[in-house]
């Protein structure tokens, strides 16, 4: 699919996905959104699998090691060379990702980057190394997220660290899209945004459900465990992440 | 010379349908994949996508009344290049504004999806452009009336 109304007409009968974790489901099932992305041609549709495989969590989950997920990211970021909005975008994806893996890393108790090179992408590698014991880096003063994060991870509240990733990623995503209205870019935008919607839709589901059950366990046992104490494991849960290296 | 100049005469006048009828057709084109695109996610209001969909289409209409304002007894050097010169521009005209009309319903429709009570007005862009559309004719009427015959 090259012509331009092609690509209206594609972009045209997709949803708006409306603001991040305003939606409690996402606008377009899973099926409905493949059937209207068959009318890209085949090679856009290898793209648009490479960019979702390397961007979702669910994607890069699969590999063992960070530097099978760096060596991958940069064979796509060659592949989108007719692209290069897509390649941007997963560039600038794969450096948060190396920003949240240092926080965690640091987080569990590393006491320095070590060879940022097998774990790491991107520009600021070298100042998350050079600035290991700086909250943000040393990089808070354009990025005052990291230092937000930092201070989320540190107090464990996983809820709240994977809205301001999902938030910083969606900023990105906005950045880009606002240069794309009827083309492959703002298709593989959309993609990509639809794919938080729908994860942020099922994780807030699961997690309705563990604090259902928690709470109905704890009236069956009528122990006094406190809703405040429920509130607390419900936050400490150890539910994968959605953002960040396979650290 | 003056069968050059005969041709470009013969060229101006039909210039207006010819481009015209591309623009038109290139921005209905637009404008008509975003409302297929927009009713394939929409339960309703079919009828006002496809509408405002084809506005391009008055192009070729002017086009067509500029060709007859321009229509001479018979094409010489005398008027030949006054035909060429206003057919061929606002024949551009007509071409341009089609298709940049059609470009702005698409993002109108592509928008309205997302908060329909938008829809109206933006519709607005488009209808500037109309508007341009309109001066070109106009002024080819009144300069039309000035060409020795």
């Amino acid at each position: 699919m090259s012509a331009p109304h092609q690509y209206i007409a594609l972009v045209t009968s997709l949803p708006h996905l409306g603001e991040l974790f305003t939606r409690k489901e996402v606008p377009i099932s899973e099926f409905r959104l493949r059937q209207r992305l068959s009318m890209l041609e085949a090679d856009h549709r290898k793209f648009l699998r490479e960019l979702v495989e390397i961007t979702a969590w669910a994607g890069v989950a699969k590999y063992d090691q960070d530097l099978e997920v760096v060596r991958r990211a940069k064979q796509v970021i060659d592949d989108l060379k007719e692209y290069p909005d897509l390649q941007h975008l997963v560039g600038t994806r794969m450096e948060t990702r190396t920003l949240i893996a240092a926080l965690r890393r640091r987080r569990d108790g590393q006491e320095a980057a070590g060879d940022i090179a097998l774990w790491g992408y991107g520009r600021w590698c070298a100042q998350v190394k050079a600035n290991w014991s700086d909250p943000a880096f040393g990089l808070g003063h354009f990025m005052p997220w990291i230092a937000e994060a930092h201070r989320l991870m540190q107090a464990g509240d996983h809820i709240a660290m994977e809205r301001l990733t999902l938030t910083q990623v969606f900023r990105q995503l906005d950045h880009y899209g606002a240069l794309h209205e009827f083309d492959f870019e703002a298709v593989a935008i959309y993609v990509l945004r639809w794919v938080i919607v729908e994860r942020w839709s099922r994780y807030d589901e699961t997690d309705a459900r563990n604090r259902l059950e928690a709470l109905v366990a704890a009236a069956l046992e009528g122990s006094n465990a406190t809703e405040a104490q429920v509130q607390t494991d419900f936050l400490s849960t150890t539910s994968p992440p959605l953002e960040g290296a396979s650290s | 010379m003056n069968e050059f100049v005969v041709a470009l005469g013969w060229f101006g006048l039909y210039a207006p349908v010819a481009l015209g009828a591309i623009g038109s057709a290139w921005g209905c084109a637009l404008g008509g994949s975003a409302a297929i695109g927009a009713m394939l996610d929409s339960d309703g209001g079919y009828g006002r996508f496809i509408g405002v969909s084809l506005m391009p289409s008055s192009q070729v209409i002017y086009g067509i009344v500029i060709m007859f304002s321009l229509q001479q007894s018979s094409v010489d050097a005398a008027n030949g290049a006054a035909l060429f010169g206003i057919g061929v521009l606002s024949g551009f005209t007509m071409l341009v504004t089609g298709i940049r009309q059609g470009e702005v319903l698409a993002s109108a429709i592509h928008a309205s999806k997302a908060k329909p009570e938008i829809f109206g007005i933006s519709l607005a862009p488009a209808a500037v452009l109309e508007g341009f559309s309109v001066f070109a004719l106009v002024f080819a009427l009144v300069l039309a009336g000035s060409i020795p015959s």
